[in-house]
């Protein structure tokens, strides 16, 4: 059961990143200078992310809900430790997805309002996406402590400093370079494909340059990455070949194979993702006193029976929608 | 959290109702060809897609909140009463897909399969509405474990999820949603053609709207009667208080209006009627109604709040039946006069304020407990400091949102009320 459970988390979470990530992405990509193709950018965006971003993000809804039927216990540790993260996600998820709608929806638009939603909708998939690395860092610092009496001890410590930052920016890296992929595909225009290109390209290198610093970064904590990744080579394998992978992707790119393109830079996140799991599974989080894991912390098993019985019936469901979903939309003839 | 939830609970009434009146605009356009009809689709289709937006992502909130104002409960509770939550996690799931399709699908697919995706949106919508109030319910009944020093064992979340609370609370809260939305929606195109503005769409879109919202309305008192018998038997506590009930007696007296007052146990400037609540809560006009009394003081909820807050309920509730009948009456005779619809005009936030009494008659009426009789509330809480600031924190985000909605919603009924309508977004033409 807590197998299953494990494997509905880790796909949830890649699929949260790959679709709900690439949508934070394009908020960012419009924050940058855009020129003459701002307009042109924006409705391309708007019909790309339209039909799907609710729908992509469920997943993370989908994590929540496994994590606090299943593994109660873990659930709220991180609520407590991570609070002030935690808040600060939130408080950009509602930004994002108010100032999207509301831009789309707007039944008057006249320029000022909609510049307005658009700073806000890039201002906080930006300030999102940050927030997402910096909690995924916290995770197994090793540094939340439930039983820490001070304020800065128990609220402020496991997320601080320059590691889960690096982290962030990281996410955020690869987020734009997602979106700057899945964009390609959908226009027409010479000029905006071209621009996405280069916007995937440049991403490209931070994603490069940001892992460096990630690594540099974690030199000051606790345990530090290079040596945890050199243990095995599953965990140096994956950011390997993810990292040759790129070459492979470019020669996509230049052959405009849209399908192909975005499924290996999927699977270039998917493979680090993968990575990042690996150090730590089956912990979920390390708490000062040592890890929580999901086999111990594991809700009854009558429950966990249900909760698996919910995810396969929602699946079964879900998946078919899916489906079509992305038939009606992302099969078709790409926007002007 | 209290305040995310009342801010919620409106957006998602909203949200589970309108697509409903979407769809059967729809529908009505399919099989008549009727222009007006499909303005109507499309015009509400942007408000549902506004709403949507909005309770998706102020429902992502709570569901962190749980955890970051609870830890104590959750901790407890989550493994027991997550089973309706996964399952609302599914329905949103297909809900946030059909809504996709729906937007965006128009001339992408065959037609009645883009008006069954809009249907799709209001079942799932629905079906979550109900999952939420079971967990809710399962608050006020909790069931399917057994509680041995401070331990849950022997867990079951079915039973816990189909708890003794469960159906009068789904039954109640989805009827209110519909004759709080009926009704906000119809008494707004009410106003519209009464001051001339497009009448044939405005009519439709009154008629349409009403429906939902008066059969909900009759239908309610009934459902309102149920639940009051379920609470009797549940937790008498809250009926007391709900009544303002404090000795034990038999042939009890129902209050129409009147504080109690606490300190000396009694009824100030109430209108009693004698054997009426042995009669509601018990079927029998003689039978015995537990009051405040039998419990000691510490274990009493607020009794002015939800007392004031029950009254209003009804009275809205009442009110708002007879408008159901008045509605049905002249729609049969062919004409609406004109104080009827101004009338309906003066309802328009009736339902909404209802179903926020209704919710303080809930939860506060379960106070001090956080699971009625198992874990007082004070022991749930988050031990963060400073949740002043969470509060002032998302009060901001939500009075803007909420001002930022209207704002949009009206400009959305402006435009379709404006034959040319200046260009309204994408996507969806
Ligand atoms: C449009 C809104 C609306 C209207 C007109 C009414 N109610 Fe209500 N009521 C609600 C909206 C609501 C609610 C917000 O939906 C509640 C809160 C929790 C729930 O399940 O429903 C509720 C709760 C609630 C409860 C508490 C249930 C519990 O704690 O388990 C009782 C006893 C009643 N109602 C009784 C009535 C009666 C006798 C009404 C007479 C007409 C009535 N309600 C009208
Ligand atoms: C949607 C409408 C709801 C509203 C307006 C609402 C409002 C409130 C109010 C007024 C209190 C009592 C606060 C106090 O007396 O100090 C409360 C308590 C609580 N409610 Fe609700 N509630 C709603 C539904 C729910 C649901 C569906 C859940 C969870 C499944 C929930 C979870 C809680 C919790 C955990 C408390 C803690 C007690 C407290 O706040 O003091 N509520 N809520
Ligand atoms: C009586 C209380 C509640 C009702 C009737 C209700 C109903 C709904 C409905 C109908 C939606 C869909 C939004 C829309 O269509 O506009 C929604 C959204 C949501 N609600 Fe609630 N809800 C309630 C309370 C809660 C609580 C306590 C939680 C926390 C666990 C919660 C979690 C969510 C989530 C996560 C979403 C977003 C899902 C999405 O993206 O569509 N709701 N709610």
């Amino acid at each position: 059961m807590i197998d299953v459970l494990i494997f509905f988390i880790g796909a949830s979470l890649l699929l949260y990143v790959l679709l709900g990530g690439s949508d934070y992405g394009a908020g960012i990509i419009e924050l940058l200078p855009a020129g003459r193709l701002r307009e042109k950018q924006k409705h391309v965006i708007n019909e790309a992310m339209g039909p799907v971003w609710e729908a992509n993000h469920m997943w993370l809804i989908l994590i929540v809900v496994i994590l606090f039927m299943g593994f109660p216990v873990i659930f709220t540790t991180l609520m407590v430790a991570l609070h002030l993260p935690m808040l600060a996600l939130l408080l950009g998820i509602v930004v994002r997805g108010a100032a999207f709608t509301f831009r789309h929806y707007d039944a008057i638009q006249d320029a000022g309002s909609q510049r307005v939603y658009t700073w806000l909708f890039g201002l906080s998939s930006l300030w999102t996406a940050v927030w997402l690395g910096i909690i995924a860092a916290s995770l197994n610092r090793g540094i939340i402590d439930p039983e820490a009496a001070g304020i800065w001890e128990a609220y402020v410590a496991p997320w601080w400093g320059p590691y889960p930052l690096a982290v962030g920016v990281f996410v955020a890296c690869i987020f734009v370079f997602l979106a700057g992929i899945y964009l390609i595909a959908e226009t027409t225009d010479e000029g905006l494909a071209r621009r996405f290109r280069r916007v995937a390209a440049v991403a490209n290198c931070l994603v490069i340059a940001s892992g460096g610093l990630v690594f540099a970064a974690s030199l000051g904590e606790r345990e530090s990455l290079p040596a945890a990744f050199l243990e095995s080579p599953a965990r140096w394998g994956t950011v390997v070949l993810a990292t040759l992978l790129f070459v492979v992707l470019w020669a996509s790119v230049a052959r405009r194979r849209g399908w192909l393109t975005r499924v290996i830079a999927g699977g270039q996140v998917g493979l680090i993702l993968a990575g990042w799991l690996l150090l730590y599974a089956p912990n979920a989080v390390t708490t000062a006193a040592g890890p929580l894991s999901f086999y111990e912390q594991a809700a009854p098993e009558a429950t966990l029976r249900q909760l698996v019985l919910a995810l396969l019936i929602g699946s079964a469901f879900i998946f078919p929608s899916l489906w079509f979903l992305l038939r009606v939309f992302k099969m078709g003839r790409p926007e002007r | 959290m209290a305040f995310s939830l009342g801010f919620h609970i409106i957006f998602a009434a909203i949200g589970m109702t309108m697509p409903f009146f979407m769809s059967a605009a729809h529908w009505l356009y399919l099989k008549r060809g009727d222009e007006d009809c499909l303005r109507l689709t499309k015009m509400w289709m942007k408000g549902v897609a506004i709403l949507f937006a909005v309770g998706a992502v102020s429902g992502t909130v709570l569901s962190f909140e749980l955890g970051l104002l609870w830890p104590g409960f959750m901790r407890h509770a989550g493994a027991i009463f997550g089973m309706p939550f996964s399952w609302e996690g599914t329905a949103f799931f297909l809900e946030a897909v059909a809504i996709g399709l729906f937007l965006y699908g128009w001339g992408r697919m065959n037609r009645w399969v883009h008006w069954a995706t809009g249907l799709v949106v209001g079942l799932s919508g629905f079906a979550s509405g109900v999952f939420v109030v079971a967990a809710n319910a399962w608050m006020n009944a909790p069931a399917g474990f057994d509680w041995v020093d401070g331990q849950a064992i022997n867990v079951d979340p079915v039973a816990a999820m189909f708890n003794r609370a469960w159906l009068h609370q789904s039954l109640h809260m989805q009827l209110a949603a519909l004759q709080a939305v009926g009704f906000a929606v119809g008494g707004i195109h009410a106003v519209l053609w009464l001051r001339g503005r497009a009448p044939g769409l405005n009519l439709k879109a009154f008629k349409i709207a009403m429906t939902f919202g008066a059969a909900a309305a009759i239908a309610q008192p009934f459902a309102g009667h149920f639940a009051g018998q379920r609470v009797a038997e549940l937790q008498p506590a809250k009926l007391a208080a709900m009544e303002g009930h404090f000795v034990t007696g038999t042939r009890a007296p129902l209050y129409i209006g009147g504080i109690p007052d606490v300190e000396s146990r009694t009824m100030r400037w109430g209108v009693p009627l004698p054997g009426l609540l042995s009669f509601v809560a018990h079927d029998d006009f003689d039978a015995e109604v537990i009051g405040l009394d039998r419990f000691p003081e510490e274990d009493w909820p607020p009794v002015v709040v939800v007392h004031v807050a029950f009254q209003i309920m009804v009275a809205i509730g009442t009110v708002m039946a007879a408008l159901g009948v008045l509605f049905f009456l002249f729609w049969r005779k062919g004409r609406f006069p004109r104080w009827f619809l101004w009338l309906l005009g003066g309802a328009i936030p009736l339902g909404m304020i209802a179903i926020e009494a209704g919710w303080v008659v809930t939860e506060v009426g379960r106070q001090p407990w956080i699971i009625y009789g198992i874990m007082r509330t004070e022991d749930s809480v988050t031990p963060v400091p400073g949740m002043v600031y969470h509060f002032w924190l998302f009060l901001v985000l939500y009075v803007s949102l909420a001002l930022t909605t209207v704002w949009l919603l009206r400009r959305q009924i402006m435009a379709a009320q404006d034959e040319r309508g200046r260009s309204s977004g994408g996507g969806a033409s």
